[in-house]
């Protein structure tokens, strides 16, 4: 029988050393996914395999699109201080083998949130840091960086584009955006609980399709200067640039 | 009474095993003349303890990418030097690294092709292996090693190159007076078994991530202020390198959207325009699409530094080009309008005058001392 006892003690130990004592939340916090997708007129973007008719004729496919997110935060239902999730992020769709979306993972506070915002572009304060500063790596890196007066990109848009439907994407587009002028604020309202100990998600979709100016108001891409903007030649994008910031949309 | 029996049949195991170990006395001369000659995997003996290294660069470089896997250590460094330098890596002790990364040439080795053993020609141009400790996007023409020593790995296997059996190289460097001595230095080990392979990459990475050249005329002109460009380097650097206000409807972004300084190569891998195919399944060469799976990322190769580009003939993955001024050449052509070509290949009109500009300014970016520096050097010689 005490043979018994011991190996009942044994055992209660062995189970309460096996107890996770490394869990990274504590009480109140939750765990949230930040997704952020890209889009071409409600489809899914998918960079180089998927081509996407532009309005006007010609077709699009797509190389790059990607665009900076500054002081990305959650705005408390109760008006208190925001969250701050992260101070800059890098959104990068380049690659026909992965998806169109980006995630993030933060550790906040549970409670009640009203809207997601963030700044669209590098915000002014680390608009005047150098890449030097930072590793390949970074979302700060110099291949970012214009120069010292024209400083980081705050978007690129770029495609090659079929401009006579023979199904040749012979025309290059380049669209690179960004000054301090340009910086927008971006506030995305929607009531969102989030309970302890549970998993939350949120995302923010972009549409491209959206900051060309949709069906309405299109951005012409048959016009030659319009299809490369670089530098200093920022007024002919600007509004894409401001349609950009506008578009976005927040789903659970 | 079984409490006791199970502590004396675990006391006897615990002894019997420990038995087993090594003997640092079993190292020692033999003591009869029946014993067995030299063990075959002694002790190694000396410092095992190896000193952090903080690599120096300038500060208008950007910060470097350190691999938590391999940490710099002197000891790690100058055994990493030893073998880049030693032919014992390469088949019948015949063969270095160094034979395709001349430090002379910017560690690249003029030819077209890099040639191996028996004067093999492989399928591509050596590449310079100047400022790797910046690079984030993986390593090769193609991206095939994500990290700098996996991609030590292959070329010693590869039978175009030194067409070793690493069993073999292991022997050699086990069996040397120094090696297993500069292993133990560095990494802690007490037999010249646990000399693997990756201990010997990890090495040869380590020298390789010391190699920073950012000391050329271009960063004494820019970054240093201490000399100037000439008229023409400044309108080469001006018109079609750095183009800071491009005017609406210029045909160039400029050759800093992908060669940006100071790093002059963003590493990643882009079709550069070079092969007019009639579909993406027809490059010769996949490029970065034979790594990735996806055909459209076929014909994409990453875009390297142009630092000390003046020394790195013939260009391209393929050494096609033999000048500067061809490379130019074929960037102001504009490529062939393949749908996965960076759209950042324009063309773009290109007189005599900016052609010999732009080559007047990239030849500004060779870093001399670098050619000559002893840290680099050959240790054997």
């Amino acid at each position: 029988m005490k043979y018994l006892s011991a190996a009942f003690l044994l055992l209660a130990l062995l189970f309460v050393s096996c107890e996770d004592d490394e869990d990274p939340f504590t009480d109140g916090e939750v765990e949230l996914q930040m997704n952020f997708t890209g889009d071409f007129d409600g489809r899914d973007l998918m960079v180089q395999s998927e081509a996407y008719a532009y309005p006007g004729g010609g077709q699009l496919k797509f190389q790059l699109f990607q665009y900076y997110v500054s002081d990305l935060q959650l705005v408390p239902a109760d008006g208190g201080d925001p969250v701050i999730l992260s101070e800059i992020e890098l959104i990068r769709y380049a690659s026909a083998t992965e998806d169109n979306v980006e995630s993030r993972t933060f550790t906040v506070p549970s409670g009640d949130y009203s809207a997601v915002r963030f700044g669209l572009g590098v915000k002014p304060a680390l608009n005047n840091t150098d890449p030097n500063n930072f590793s390949a790596n970074d979302p700060l890196n110099e291949n970012e960086f214009w120069n010292a007066n024209a400083r980081y990109v705050f978007a690129k848009i770029e495609a090659n584009a079929d401009l006579e439907g023979d199904d040749i994407f012979d025309a290059p587009v380049t669209i690179h955006m960004g000054s301090d002028a340009l910086y927008r604020t971006v506030t995305l309202s929607q009531d969102v609980s989030f309970r302890p100990g549970t998993d939350a998600e949120l995302t923010v979709v972009a549409d491209i399709f959206q900051a060309f100016g949709g069906n309405s108001d299109t951005y012409d891409l048959t016009v030659p200067a319009n299809r490369r903007v670089h530098g200093g030649n920022q007024n002919v994008a600007a509004g894409v640039f401001n349609r950009l910031a506008e578009q976005f949309k927040l789903t659970r | 009474m079984p409490y006791r029996i199970l502590f004396l049949l675990v006391s006897l195991s615990l002894a019997s095993l420990s038995a087993c170990g090594p003997d640092p006395e079993d190292d020692a001369q033999p003591v009869c003349p029946e014993c067995p000659g030299e063990p075959t995997d002694p002790l190694i003996t000396g410092p095992s303890v190896a000193t952090d290294y903080e690599l120096e660069i300038a500060e208008y470089m950007p910060r470097p990418i350190l691999d938590e896997d391999n940490p710099l250590t002197r000891e790690g460094i100058e055994l990493g030097r030893r073998l880049f330098y030693d032919k014992i890596m390469g088949r019948d002790s015949a063969f270095a690294c160094a034979d395709c990364h001349r430090q002379e040439r910017a560690f690249t080795d003029g030819r077209t092709l890099a040639v191996g053993v028996d004067g093999r020609e492989g399928r591509r141009n050596a590449m310079s292996l100047v400022n790797l400790v910046f690079n984030g996007s993986g390593f090769n023409w193609d991206g095939s090693s994500v990290k700098l020593w996996e991609q030590a790995v292959h070329p010693v296997e590869n039978m175009f190159e030194m067409d070793e059996d690493w069993a073999n190289v292991l022997e050699r460097i086990r069996g040397s007076d120094d090696y297993p001595q500069r292993f133990r230095a560095t990494y802690g080990i007490d037999r010249r078994s646990e000399i693997t392979q990756e201990l010997v990459v990890k090495a040869i990475a380590q020298f390789e991530s010391t190699i920073i050249s950012a000391d050329s005329h271009f960063d004494r002109v820019f970054f240093k202020n201490t000399e100037f460009f000439t008229e023409e380097e400044q309108l080469g650097a001006d018109s079609l390198f750095f183009v800071e206000n491009v005017p609406v409807g210029a045909l160039h972004p400029g050759c800093g959207h992908c060669h940006n300084a100071p790093s002059f190569g963003d590493n990643r891998f882009k079709n550069n325009g070079l092969d007019d195919v009639a579909s993406l399944d027809d490059f010769r060469d996949k490029g970065f699409g034979a790594v990735s799976g996806s055909k459209f990322d076929n014909g994409k190769f990453r875009t390297p530094t142009l630092r000390n580009i003046a020394l790195t003939a013939p260009y391209m993955h393929d050494g096609r080009f033999t000048t500067l001024a061809e490379v130019v050449e074929h960037y102001a052509d504009g490529g062939h309008g393949v749908e996965n070509e960076d759209p950042n290949i324009t063309g773009f009109p290109l007189t005599e005058r900016k052609k010999r500009a732009l080559v007047a300014f990239l030849n500004s970016l060779t870093d001399e001392g670098l050619l000559t520096d002893p840290r680099f050097s050959d240790p054997f010689e």
